[in-house]
């Protein structure tokens, strides 16, 4: 009798402690929520080719073993780029030596005014190790559309001439080409460089 | 020292102890096949990301998909002169049409139904007007918009995966495709055939739904746990 109400107790016991190990399961130790939307089943992404600020022809497949993370922008862009490029930079250097196996490519989506020259003048502002991606508006615009980006020239009496709105998400692609997360705009630095880590640790 | 002689020797504390131990590490091991076998959290796979759009609507106004953004839309791609097989595929837009309008439990979200035009040099934003008059559109449900060749090209032929080639006649031969999109720009669904199961993309939308309304906190971890089972509906 009595090891039966003792069975009984255990067996509350077990149950309770398993109750309280899955909540701090999911609370410490599962893996961290990524901070964008992620891509499952994973899809390779779109391989484009375009031109790089160095002046050589650029495609995604030449970052293999990188993990790439891809913005569509451009240098007259009054705030949302140069913030996103900015929390990049940021990311990166919290990352320290890790952040070798992480390329940071913007594409412009002004091709017009973003020449390559253009381009190389702005990028390393950020970060050196910025790359700056421009080509025809017919090879950025099937670009942007495979990416799901968004743009058009939009006319404004700025002292920058015309602005160009577009959607402004941040791709992560992973070391074997796969897109994996998609971060929307206002993603920071902090978020940016937990899911960077956590991916680059398995 | 104590204690371990206590563990080894004591009459009652080792055979509870250890079943209660086991009764743990079942329960979880169990919990987790349990979830993985009868996955009673459904989901649609991501598929990929939605092309981005720049289009016109039927009034000459701009829709981009970040219009879009927020909204799960169910497209589908035809031409306003199309003889065969678009009554049949705008039949099954038009049933969709009414379950939305009608039975449907959208549970707050909006729901958009848009087709496409492939044949921009013909159909004009009035003729898309007339178009959608005669499909039985109900305006701010279902919306009809073309663009310019090239980011046809891009957006349907390269974005959706949609086949469509002039034909010899002068009019367009075009694969039945509709596409299910939700609110963050991803494809959710494909249905590749003329007459889509009206009941399973009323399903999926409600999946996605689901899916969109647990998408913060707690059930978060549970709906991503179903995408990592690939507990995808049959």
């Amino acid at each position: 009798m009595k090891r039966i109400f003792l069975f009984i107790i255990s067996l509350a016991a077990g149950l309770g402690l398993t109750a309280a190990l899955t909540f701090a399961a999911t609370q410490w130790l599962r893996p961290p929520a990524l901070h964008g939307l992620v891509m499952q089943p994973q899809q390779p992404a779109y391989n484009f080719t375009l031109m790089s600020h160095y002046g050589q022809t650029v495609s995604l497949s030449d970052f293999r073993g990188k993990w790439v993370m891809i913005y569509f922008g451009y240098i007259a862009c009054p705030d949302v780029c140069p913030a996103t490029l900015a929390e990049l930079n940021k990311a990166l250097l919290s990352l320290g030596k890790q952040s070798e196996r992480v390329q940071v490519v913007m594409i412009t989506v002004d091709p017009e005014r973003d020449t390559k020259e253009q381009l190389a003048g702005f990028m390393p502002h950020f970060n050196k190790s910025f790359i700056g991606l421009t080509g025809t508006s017919e090879q950025i615009k099937e670009a942007a559309t495979y990416y799901g980006i968004y743009f058009a020239k939009h006319q404004e009496d700025t002292a920058l001439g015309y602005l160009v709105d577009h959607t402004a998400t941040v791709m992560l692609i992973d070391p074997d080409g796969y897109l994996r997360v998609v971060y929307s705009f206002g993603t920071v630095a902090k978020d940016f460089a937990d899911d960077l880590k956590y991916l680059m640790a398995r | 020292m104590n204690t371990n002689i206590r563990w080894q020797t004591s009459e009652f504390l080792p055979t509870p102890l250890r079943y209660g131990a086991a009764v743990v590490v079942g329960l979880l091991a169990l919990s987790i096949i349990a979830f993985a076998i009868f996955q009673p959290i459904k989901v649609l796979p991501r598929i990929g990301l939605a092309p981005g759009l720049g289009l016109i609507d039927q009034d000459g106004r701009v829709l981009s998909n970040e219009t879009l953004r927020g909204h799960i839309v169910l497209y589908n791609f035809t031409y306003s002169r199309c003889a065969s097989p678009c009554p049949q595929t705008m039949g099954v837009m038009r049933a969709v049409q009414e379950q939305l309008n009608g039975p449907f439990d959208n549970k707050g979200f909006r729901i958009r139904l848009l087709t496409i035009s492939l044949d921009p040099a013909h159909d004009t934003p009035q003729v898309l007007k007339e178009f959608a008059l005669r499909s039985g559109a109900d305006r701010p449900r279902w919306w009809f918009v073309t663009g310019d060749e090239s980011q046809l090209k891009y957006a349907v032929g390269g974005g959706f995966n949609v086949y469509y080639a002039a034909d010899a006649k002068g009019g367009i031969t075009v694969d039945p495709v509709f596409v299910l999109v939700d609110g963050w720009g991803i494809v959710r669904a494909e249905y590749r055939t003329a007459s889509p199961a009206i009941d399973r993309i009323l399903r999926d939308i409600s999946l996605v739904i689901d899916e969109a309304k647990n998408s913060e906190g707690a059930a978060r971890y549970a709906y991503e746990a179903a995408h990592l089972f690939l507990c995808y509906p049959k």
